[in-house]
């Protein structure tokens, strides 16, 4: 069956300031209107999400920070292994955008893979009052190499498209995730003898 | 967070050890399933996907996980009343196992509660849809009442 071809699993962090919605980005990328009462008591720790890009199903294991940005350093253990982090900040807050540089710090120093992929996310576009502009983000992304986006997680304008693009991105970065592959997930050899036209487009060269 | 009280309530039903759980038996036997099982289970594993019965979010896919019945307590998913605790809730006896976490397409997991994990849909976050205990890394357990199959 072409939908259990997982071509790999990936460790994705999400970070950034207490309140820039790092929990709402977790959310599905659909017309679904989201509940806000329904605020876990208990709280989320991680979940495991299953994404299509251009044919290649790649299986996340996306950690968000839950609250612990609180007490400023997280526990190496959370930066362990991952390939991708998504930087989140809050557009109309210039505060979130300035303690951006403290976020890349934190990560330089515990992440385990040197070529992780960063991607900065400006959310809450749907905000009238704005202090960072599109500019500002850009520039910022640029000079530390990160992918970069605006989004709103409550109109899912670009949240989808955030993930995607990270996920292509790592994909395109063999050294980062193919000695990870488990040999349950890497689905590309046990094809069932069908290849799969759609999911040649640009990856090839890769595999 | 859950006081001292709400945590031996929410804990001390479940037994950390499926393997070693007087409870489980392994598809039939004395806790009989109470629905028609023939529809749901090919092969021994589950026959349809397993979706979220609120949002549709795809769980699992067919023929990953295999039909356990256990006594597991969930809270609740729904409020009931409005005198309903958050720890109130429901003994359940049917349910998927997957043994490793990475075998469910979306899945989401709370924070930990005693030595628990309740699982939740990764999309709209409603819940407890399963459970895990962290003491036994290989069984993740989603209850067939709080989902649907398709």
């Amino acid at each position: 069956m072409d939908e259990d071809d997982v071509l790999t699993t990936l460790k994705i962090l999400i970070i950034g300031e207490s309140g820039v919605g790092k929990s709402s980005l977790l959310l599905r990328f659909t017309d679904d209107t989201f509940d806000p009462e329904q605020a876990a008591t208990i709280g989320v720790d991680f979940k495991v999400k299953t994404l299509s890009v251009d044919g290649n199903k790649a299986k996340l294991a996306i950690w968000d920070t839950a609250g612990q940005e609180r007490f400023r350093t997280l526990t190496p253990s959370y930066y362990r292994g991952a390939q991708g982090v998504i930087l989140v900040y809050d557009v109309s807050s210039q505060v979130t955008f300035d303690r951006l540089g403290q976020w890349l710090n934190e990560l330089d120093t515990y992440s385990t893979k040197a070529d992780i992929i960063k991607m900065l996310v400006g959310n809450k576009i749907d905000k009238e009052k704005r202090e960072v502009s599109r500019e500002q983000g850009l520039k910022f992304a640029r000079k530390h190499s990160c992918l970069f986006i605006e989004c709103s997680a409550k109109t899912r304008d670009g949240v989808q498209c955030a993930f995607e693009e990270l996920v292509e991105k790592i994909i395109q970065t063999p050294g980062l995730w193919e000695n990870d592959t488990r040999q349950r997930g890497f689905g590309v050899g046990s094809n069932q003898g069908q290849p799969n036209e759609g999911a040649c487009s640009g990856y090839c060269s890769l595999i | 967070m859950a006081d001292k009280g709400d945590q031996a309530k929410v804990a001390t039903p479940m037994d950390t050890d499926a393997a070693k759980d007087p409870n489980q038996v392994g598809g039939s036997g004395e806790a009989e399933p109470t629905r028609d099982m023939t529809e749901l289970i090919k092969d021994g594993k589950n026959a349809k996907s397993i979706v979220c019965e609120r949002c549709n979010s795809k769980i699992l896919l067919p023929g990953v996980a295999e039909f356990v019945t256990k006594e597991i307590f969930l809270p609740h998913m729904k409020k009931k009343s409005e005198q309903q605790k958050a720890t109130d809730g429901e003994n359940l006896s049917e349910h998927w196992v997957v043994s490793d976490m990475m075998t469910f397409e979306n899945v989401g997991f709370t924070n930990t509660v005693g030595t628990a994990k309740y699982l939740i849909c990764a999309d709209c976050e409603v819940g407890p849809v399963g459970w895990h205990d962290v003491t036994d890394k290989t069984k993740y357990f989603i209850a067939l009442d709080r989902v649907q199959h398709k």
